[in-house]
């Protein structure tokens, strides 16, 4: 829960601390720091996995892919040591700006949003952006136009996801690299379109699907701080030199990636990095549309996260009730739930749920968002319930009893609303932390706050403003509760 | 109406009630006195089965409880509860409830009393304990004397035929206490059977038609209060009421 406020709040704070100390004071001097010190530091995701970089088979705890044998290359060139930095590939960007790494390398295309905010060496890399379809379905044709309408997978923030957005087809945004394949096989989407270099490590090898076509052209290059110039222009030059000498063909073809598209970087020249820096337009400000779409995703949050709890807590009365009052196996039952579903990460049960059962039921995503939060804070409502249950004085079920109610309506007239009267301070708290868990939710592509605005974010290229706004809706959503709460506490402790 | 046979009850190695065999009549109100931990709460919370027990029966109006807690003895303690009252210590209302709900609840929800005619039923209830004009009253807005009287008002609106009273005053400020045996004398001479856990001797002797005392899970005494409390024949007793000299110059003492 604290990482969650936590990934709300830093890039906020990152803003706020890039912003004032902008400016070029500590120009040129990561290059000589480099130097200094001997290493280049990169960062990358490992998750993003092979062919970039992926934790080597054969020999335990070293990492391998195109871009660690590419990395190496150029720190040798410079004279210096690569060091792998680990980094979540969304935040690339935003933890080069705070110095996390040197230069970040990890299949960031050039796209208008990055190219105005970081220095791109020239490509190292160029891909496809690559249509894919399940096989029986004839309806998917080499037309993107011809996709308004339909279920289109890709990753957030990604050149596809660009182009896509260009012609007006909000996709269906996915974290990692392997689902949306797994989606579209499984017909939760109509489409996938992504990097060829992904698409045939994970699409092409699935049989039920086929690939429609290949569209425009993409670049990954290498990013630099906006400032370091002499460090762009160092590793551009040493990045020229593993290209002309054929070394960049050697790693290529080591993980199999090599084509003809590659020979046109050989003869890169100024006017072609011109060319593809040149649509680096003035960042879009944030529109009233943006607002649009963040109300939207807020309300999608709330939704989540309202239903999320009608279903924790019946479903968490009636665990605490199974291991307060069940039989020895009931309350053996209700227990192993309650221990499974707070021992192990949301994240994980929202995969497992998404992803893991897809084969045997097949989920939308917001249901399984629903049914992934609501079964996990169950979980901890029982645990509160059982507690307020425990609370109330011994004495209450006795006279009960003693009137001739039954053990069941006694529990349910009697002691039930007194511990729920008890819980209800710690069952607001967890609806609280709930509004803001649901954010987790974006990993099986629902598009809710959060995740609408680190879309945002780097499309007008600013954390400030939309992290602000996703701040002040989160706060409009969960203080009111607070408030009804408060005034519903001093209602029912009156009685 | 009540038949103990050779009622036994432990806790661990201690042993609580040893073997108890005691009948109870109806329209009686008997008193049953004692030091504590003499036996006399756990043989009334066993007649309605708050506390299970390891030997014995007993037998409230034909229904039979054998040991063996809740489980076995369901049934008998559906039909007992239903027709034995009883009111506690720290009578225990419904803290979510009105005085009127506390009375209401059980005869709506057990007995099927529609709620106008069991509302009725509790307003006369209230006046008949005094409390006619705290109907709407919450149990965090009464004082002890008062929850201690809707408590009982709450046992009798089951039309129990007889009421176990387990301390009914002693967790009652001193100036409270009157209020409440005013309407357990009033209930006595209604006919109301009665079976009274109390350390109030001058009540015990003024109400009752019998006095049981207990000691180490044992009825040390059984008789009329006259002769109980003025000329009791066990050491204990005497030990316990104050008795320092023998019986007869006792009770020529004012």
């Amino acid at each position: 829960m604290a990482s969650r406020v936590l990934q709300l709040i830093l890039p906020v704070a990152l803003a706020v601390v890039a912003g004032s100390c902008g400016g070029s004071s500590v120009a040129d001097d990561t290059l000589a720091k480099i130097k200094r010190d001997g290493v280049l530091r990169w960062g990358a995701d490992i998750q993003g996995g092979a062919p970039y970089i992926y934790e080597d088979p054969e020999n335990d705890g070293k990492i391998k892919g195109f871009e660690v044998a590419l990395a190496d290359a150029l720190a040798a060139e410079l004279g210096v040591k690569a060091e792998f930095v680990q980094n979540d590939w969304s935040a690339l960007v935003p933890s080069l700006e705070r110095e996390t790494f040197d230069i970040a390398m990890n299949g960031l295309e050039v796209t208008p949003a990055r190219s105005g905010r970081v220095l791109f060496t020239r490509p190292y890399y160029v891909f496809a952006s690559r249509l894919m379809a399940r096989r029986d379905n004839k309806e998917i044709t080499a037309d993107l136009n011809a996709l308004k309408g339909k279920r289109v997978g890709t990753l957030t923030n990604s050149f596809t996801a660009d182009q896509l957005l260009a012609i007006g087809i909000e996709p269906i945004y996915y974290e990692g690299v392997e689902e949306p394949y797994q989606d579209l096989v499984s017909g939760r989407i109509d489409a996938v379109f992504h990097d060829d270099i992904i698409a045939g490590r994970y699409g092409e090898p699935k049989p039920e699907l086929r690939v429609v076509g290949d569209f425009a052209d993409g670049f990954y290059a290498i990013a630099t701080r906006k400032e370091d110039l002499a460090l762009e222009e160092a590793v551009d030059s040493a990045l020229e030199n593993v290209i002309q000498s054929g070394k960049m063909e050697e790693i290529l073809r080591a993980e199999g990636i090599w084509n003809e598209r590659q020979i046109g970087l050989r003869a890169w020249s100024d006017d072609d990095q011109r060319r593809l820096l040149g649509d680096a337009h003035v960042a879009p400000s944030l529109r009233w549309h943006h607002i649009v779409m963040f109300l939207e995703a807020a309300a999608i949050t709330l939704a989540i996260s309202v239903l999320a709890m009608a279903l924790a807590i019946p479903l968490g009365l009636g665990l605490a009730v199974a291991r307060l009052y069940g039989g020895w196996l009931v309350a053996k039952l209700a227990e192993a739930y309650v221990e499974l579903y707070r021992g192990t990460p949301v994240l994980l049960q929202l995969y497992v749920l998404y992803y893991g059962l897809a084969p045997i039921i097949k989920l939308n995503a917001f249901t399984a968002a629903v049914l992934g939060l609501g079964m996990n804070y169950a979980a901890y409502e029982a645990e509160v319930y059982r507690a307020g249950i425990q609370a109330v004085p011994r004495g209450q079920m006795e006279a009960a009893l003693s009137l001739g109610m039954p053990t069941p309506l006694a529990l349910r007239r009697i002691v039930l609303p007194q511990g729920f009267r008890l819980a209800l301070p710690s069952v607001t708290n967890d609806f609280i932390a709930l509004l803001k868990d649901s954010s987790l939710v974006s990993v099986i592509t629902v598009v809710e706050l959060t995740k609408r605005m680190t879309i945002t974010a780097v499309d007008v290229r600013s954390w400030l403003i939309p992290g602000a706004l996703c701040a002040f809706l989160y706060f409009v959503m969960s203080y009111p509760l607070s408030l009804y709460a408060r005034r519903l506490e001093a209602r029912l402790a009156r009685s | 109406m009540i038949e103990v046979q050779g009622l036994e009850k432990k806790y661990g190695d201690r042993t609580v009630i040893g073997g108890v065999s005691v009948s109870f009549t109806r329209g009686q109100v008997v008193c049953l006195i004692g030091p504590s931990g003499g036996g006399k709460s756990t043989l009334l919370r066993c007649l309605n089965g708050l506390e299970s027990f390891d030997g014995g029966t007993i037998t409230v109006g034909g229904e039979k409880l054998v040991p063996g807690g809740p489980r076995v003895n369901a049934r008998a303690l559906a039909a007992i509860r239903c027709r034995v009252g009883m009111v506690f210590q720290t009578w225990n209302l419904f803290a979510h409830r009105s005085a009127i709900g506390n009375i209401i609840e059980a005869p709506v929800h057990v007995k099927k009393v529609p709620i106008a005619e069991a509302t009725e039923r509790a307003h006369s209830l209230l006046k008949k304990v005094g409390l006619g004009h705290r109907a709407d009253a919450y149990p965090s807005e009464m004082s002890g004397g008062e929850q201690q009287r809707v408590a009982i008002a709450r046992a009798l609106a089951m039309d129990p035929e007889a009421l176990l009273l387990d301390e009914p005053t002693s967790a009652l400020d001193p100036e409270r206490v009157g209020e409440v045996l005013d309407v357990l004398r009033a209930l006595a001479e209604g006919g109301l059977t009665m079976l009274i856990v109390t350390h109030e001797m001058r009540f015990a002797k003024e109400v009752s038609d019998r006095v049981l005392v207990l000691h180490g899970g044992n009825v040390i005494e059984d008789g009329p209060p006259s002769e109980v409390l003025d000329r009791p024949q066990h050491e204990r007793t005497r030990a316990f009421l104050g008795l320092s000299r023998a019986p007869r110059e006792a009770a020529g003492t004012p």
